[in-house]
């Protein structure tokens, strides 16, 4: 008999166990929305919308007619109020054009390295240590042809516990010959939240 | 006895509701086209999706050499119904190119209201296109 009681409270202690256990699960990267910040899905929208018009622009069309430019992107200006990881956001962007076959890519973010490595490699020549049929020589670069460029924006208003938050990306896509305006689109995103009458 | 009776029908239906809750149907429905031979399978896993939002036409053509798809849809309800699509693309062998980078997005059907969602290949070797439609409450 006295056993029982004993058995109820083990698993009573057991059940109160389970729910300190720390849960953790792999989710699906396009969740709904959580807060009104910038979140991973309306980053992954955003550069899906962005390269996607960009693809079918006509100004572009005009452009890689018969040919692959070569282009080069600048990180994105964040105005926000948030620190959001930027370059992250502008590879994403790169990725996306350069798996697309249109466009062909020069990383200007480690031109420094190159020159640093032209240096050392005519150090090299210079001093005889290597084959120079086989040395990589200076002036083989390839040229820019376009250059695109983009912004964060946000605007953010707070009315009583109502808090909403809008968020602007902007890219241009510039034709480096001609100065001109190649293609430029903008995504809007707006998110509000609630704050309950109780509670945090 | 009676109202013992009453207790254990109450603590059943609990349980079940409970049960319930826990069961979100994360399928909806799917339209796969095929830009080759021009035919396209409209799927509807979720009756619930499927009496809310109805798959109304599907038009493609070609831009810039890729493959572009227009799917209209209409929600056949009064309020406003939220709901999330993506369009993910496959080459001529069926083969998906890039999932990770079609992303599901945010689609606000106003009452009775119909709207054109598009999406374009990534690359020139997409030829066929699935859209997948669900609702936004069954995105966790």
């Amino acid at each position: 008999m006295k056993t029982t009681p004993s058995c109820i409270s083990i698993l009573a202690l057991a059940a109160l166990m389970t729910g300190c256990a720390t849960t953790v699960q792999e989710v699906a990267l396009d969740r709904a929305a959580a807060t009104t910040k910038l979140e991973p899905q309306d980053v992954r929208r955003t550069v899906e919308k962005m390269v996607e018009s960009l693809l079918v622009a006509p100004g572009v069309k005009e452009f890689v007619s018969d040919r692959r430019p070569v282009m080069d992107i600048e990180p994105m200006k964040n105005r926000s109020t948030q620190h959001i990881d930027m370059i992250s956001i502008t590879d994403s962007v790169r990725m996306q054009l350069l798996r697309s076959g249109m466009f062909r890519f020069v990383d200007r973010s480690s031109a420094g390295t190159v020159g640093t490595d032209i240096a050392r490699i005519d150090q090299e020549n210079t001093l005889g240590l290597v084959d120079a049929s086989k040395a990589v020589k200076a002036g083989q670069q390839t040229a820019l042809d376009m250059y695109l460029t983009g912004t964060l924006s946000e605007i953010k208003n707070v009315t009583g516990r109502t808090v909403d938050q809008y968020y602007k990306f902007s890219m241009i896509l510039k034709d480096l010959k001609t100065g001109e305006i190649v293609w430029a689109d903008e995504k809007e995103i707006r998110k509000a939240a609630t704050r309950p009458v109780f509670g945090m | 006895m009676r109202t013992v009776k009453h207790l254990a029908i109450a603590a059943a239906c609990a349980a079940g509701l409970i049960g319930l809750t826990g069961c979100a149907d994360t399928a909806g429905t799917v339209v796969q086209t095929d830009h080759l031979t021009n035919s396209t399978l409209v799927h509807e896993n979720n009756t619930r999706l499927a009496r809310r939002v109805r798959v109304m036409g599907v038009n493609y053509d070609t831009v810039n050499d890729l493959q572009r798809v227009h799917i209209t849809l209409a929600s056949t309800r009064h309020g406003r119904v939220r709901v999330d699509y993506r369009i993910c693309w496959f080459d001529a062998n069926g083969m998906e190119i890039d999932g990770d980078t079609k992303t599901y997005r945010t689609l606000i059907l106003e009452g009775r209201d119909g709207v054109t969602v598009s999406g374009v290949a990534n690359s020139a070797a997409g030829v066929s296109s699935k859209l997948r439609l669900r609702e936004t409450s069954q995105a966790d």
